[in-house]
């Protein structure tokens, strides 16, 4: 088994075992090589996004874990933040140039809850039609400016 | 006529709004990456110091005496491939080196390895990835044990998968020992972050660049000592040596050309 197979093997495992709040793998829809992932999260309790249903996808290239995933939003309810463009493309540093083979798939939806959660405005990104009209399929082939960690 | 100018300037310089310029950028950088790593295994073969001399120009007076002032003190020196991950392959590989013929070391060093990793899930790194590199260091160690010669070490060392898995360890050693003392080392760290997030920024991520305050850290958590000749454009015909702590005899030795480590002999 290639190593990335048996990562996110064991990554998979762990997360069943012992789920984080609001954060649930669609099992149903993994790849035979676990190449890609769905995973459901769930709006934290008191905050903008209670009790909001999104869906994050996941794809895994060869070099995992030393290599980032591509991580966006799907499905029909693309959170509505200043940091996710409306095709579902996220900013988030540990995404691309702060990734460490020493996160992983849970660390990555915990970030992605937490950066939620601490929104005070539900508004799109500034540039967000720009964006969407030229950018690249892949959200890691975007050279990303991180503003600030506010929200 | 001033847009007509600006429209001249943007087609003179061939600028198209609707072109996704990351993405060219990027393909680009990757490529770069891919040359250097064809050409260029990760840990190379023992070379005579002197082949150094060839790789600048006769009338680059400052290097030349440089590389002269280095060969009083070495013989030779492994090329590391520049990938930024330098300074730890070449820690790593070196000191295996030593390893290989001193055993009461190597079962000290992994006294040191097997305690780290319960600090490191006290310091709240994630206990399941932290599990998976430690399990692959140690499975290293085990193998220096056993009959591990040079030449296995330098193919451990060149597979890419083995071999990063090793580079991430030592990164999170470094990661936590700045955290552990993270009181001390915060006053050495610039642009308003906390120690947890230059970590986070330039010590964990794969191809951040080493600087003092890593070989500080990596010198500290494995109790080996290190030596750095440094090799720069700086006015003298010597290179600077430092010894990391000061106080110690350094185990092994690298070499620092601006933005580079090399092993040296």
């Amino acid at each position: 088994m290639a190593s990335m197979e048996k990562r996110l093997q064991k990554e998979l495992q762990a997360l069943q075992r012992d789920p984080p709040v609001g954060v649930k793998v669609d099992t149903d829809k993994l790849t035979s090589n676990l190449s890609e992932w769905t995973v459901n999260l769930t709006g934290a309790p008191g905050t903008l996004y209670e009790g909001e249903n999104f869906v994050l996808h996941f794809k895994f290239g060869s070099r995992y874990p030393f290599d980032s995933p591509q991580v966006i939003f799907g499905g029909a309810n693309i959170p509505v933040h200043p940091h996710v463009y409306s095709n579902g493309h996220i900013c988030l540093s540990i995404l691309t140039e702060d990734w460490s083979p020493a996160l992983s798939v849970q660390s990555v939806c915990l970030s992605i809850v937490s950066m939620l959660s601490s929104c005070k405005e539900k508004k799109r990104p500034p540039d967000n039609a720009i964006y969407v009209k030229t950018c690249s399929k892949n959200p890691k082939k975007t050279r990303w400016w991180y503003h600030d960690d506010q929200v | 006529m001033a847009t007509e100018n600006i429209e001249d300037a943007k087609a003179q310089m061939g600028y198209d709004p609707t072109t996704n310029y990351d993405e060219a950028t990027m393909a680009q950088q990757r490529q770069i990456e891919q040359e250097i790593a064809g050409c260029q295994p990760l840990i190379g073969k023992e070379t005579d110091l002197k082949t150094l001399h060839d790789e600048y120009s006769p009338e680059d007076k400052i290097y030349q005496d440089k590389i002269t002032d280095l060969q009083r003190k070495h013989s030779a020196y492994r090329r590391i491939r520049m990938d930024g991950n330098c300074f730890y392959r070449g820690f790593g590989f070196g000191y295996m080196e030593k390893l290989l013929k001193d055993k009461s070391e190597l079962q000290r060093f992994k006294e040191v390895v097997t305690t780290s990793k319960d600090e490191m899930i006290k310091l709240g790194f994630p206990s399941f990835t932290i599990e998976d590199f430690h399990s692959n260091f140690i499975e290293v160690l085990e193998k220096l044990e056993k009959d591990c010669g040079v030449d296995e070490l330098l193919e451990i060392f060149n597979d890419q998968g083995y071999s990063d898995y090793l580079v991430v360890y030592l990164r999170l050693l470094v990661s936590g020992h700045l955290q552990k003392n993270d009181d001390f080392f915060m006053n050495f760290i610039e642009g308003g972050r906390s120690v947890k997030e230059f970590c986070a920024q330039e010590v964990e991520p794969m191809g951040k660049e080493s600087d003092h305050i890593h070989i500080t850290a990596l010198t500290a958590i494995t109790g080996v000592p290190v030596c750095i000749e440094y090799m720069d454009r700086s006015e003298g015909h010597g290179v600077t040596t430092l010894v990391f702590p000061d106080d110690k005899t350094p185990v092994l030795t690298l070499l620092y050309k601006p933005g580079h480590y090399d092993l040296l002999y």
